[in-house]
């Protein structure tokens, strides 16, 4: 059994300081759904909070339920309380909702659809995203020129922004809204892939 | 280029350059499986050595030693390719100034056509000469012209104005009364001082 202090067995990149849970992590409560409507929305909008800042700390994009039952982030041992499969799976539905159908805001996006074991969980959208590596491009006056998404993601020149070592198929997602917007092309083949910013 | 915004074409020497630089994290990657391996037979190295095994342990690092090498040539390649990425990029940049000298060159050369060259200008120059000394001419005629008709009264009007001016001397003929009295005054001791500044303020309208 997973205890609160070994690693979460979803890879943890370059992280140095362990994730800090908000104080609710403790509350026993918490770990069961609540059956008064209110008290289920606060319940599922702090669940959504505690996933997306966790996911942010360990640099996770995809999250694989099934692992995720077993790491801290649902399973707190000192309290013996642990989140269920199918809980889980309710909590990321409701965020995978946006928030006019009474939901979280589009924070998650299954990946294997109707299976519903992968999701991405979008504590950055890939459009916030496009957002963040077009101000990078701009700042660095790489307008106009050609770069491989390898580049991007694994590059030195990218080290000390927040996308570097992103997943690769957020990146692609990023880049073609950028694509959209006329700001980039992408192009060449599978794996890859080069982009020109405009 | 510069106002083409609607279509962003890629051009084949962006895909030359994403060729090239798709080469370089090529060997980017390759670099770390190998950095991973040279770990991994040290590792190995260290536990034959524990184990007591020197003749495995000299195997990995024999192994380990080669795939630095293999690292050390990928390196001076890598840089090759850089190089060469840089210097392509350098030449996409020195064509952008090259259109742009181009652009103002023509600009340049079609104002100075409308403008009708040299020859043009020095005609128009010319021109400007000569309709400058034209209306020279003119003034010339015009001014000359007048003085011929008119010196006679003009000098006429010249003398009478000069007589004029010679005639008024005569006038303060009639001033002597004042002086007389300015002498009768000098007579009265005492106050001469008073009596010739009375006569200087006297004498001057005189």
């Amino acid at each position: 059994m997973a205890s609160a202090s070994q690693l979460p067995t979803i890879p943890v990149p370059g992280t140095t300081t362990p994730f800090q849970f908000p104080p609710t992590y403790s509350f026993p409560p918490f770990f069961t759904p609540q059956p008064n409507s209110s008290t289920r929305l606060s319940q599922l909008q702090k669940w959504s909070s505690l996933i997306q800042s966790w996911c942010r700390h360990h640099r996770v994009y995809r999250l694989s339920l099934i692992e995720a039952v077993e790491s801290p982030l649902f399973h707190n041992a000192a309290l013996r309380k642990r989140i269920s499969l199918s809980e889980a799976r309710a909590i990321l539905d409701w965020m995978a909702r946006g928030e006019e159908e009474g939901g979280g805001g589009k924070r998650s996006e299954w990946i294997d659809g109707g299976n519903k074991t992968m999701a991405w969980i979008w504590w950055r959208r890939p459009e916030e995203w496009a957002g963040i590596i077009m101000d990078w491009v701009e700042g660095t006056g790489q307008k106009n020129m050609v770069l491989t998404v390898y580049e991007l993601v694994e590059g030195e020149g990218t080290m000390s922004q927040e996308f570097h070592g992103m997943d690769s198929d957020i990146m692609l997602k990023s880049l073609t809204i950028l694509v959209k917007r006329g700001k980039a092309q992408v192009f060449g083949s599978e794996g890859q892939e080069g982009v020109k910013f405009f | 280029m510069g106002n083409a915004s609607s279509t962003h074409k890629i051009s084949a020497q962006d895909r030359a350059i994403l060729d090239l630089k798709n080469q370089r994290d090529k060997l980017h990657k390759y670099q770390k499986r190998v950095t991973i391996l040279t770990d991994q037979e040290k590792a190995i190295a260290k536990q034959c050595l524990a184990r007591n095994d020197q003749g495995r342990a000299r195997l990995a690092l024999r192994r380990k030693k080669y795939q630095e090498s293999l690292l050390a040539k990928t390196d001076a390649q890598l840089e090759q390719l850089e190089k060469l990425v840089g210097q392509v990029e350098f030449a996409l940049v020195q064509k952008d100034v090259l259109y742009g000298l181009q652009e103002g060159t023509k600009v340049l050369q079609t104002i100075n056509k409308e403008m009708g060259g040299i020859e043009g200008v020095e005609k128009l120059m010319e021109e400007t000469e000569e309709a400058r000394a034209y209306q020279e001419e003119i003034k010339n005629m015009l001014a000359g012209q007048l003085s011929n008709q008119d010196e006679d009264e003009v000098d006429a009007e010249l003398e009478a104005l000069e007589r004029e001016v010679i005639k008024l001397p005569s006038v303060p003929i009639t001033q002597p009364p004042v002086k007389l009295k300015g002498l009768e005054d000098e007579r009265i001791a005492g106050e001469q001082e008073e009596a010739e500044k009375e006569r200087t303020r006297i004498a001057l309208p005189a």
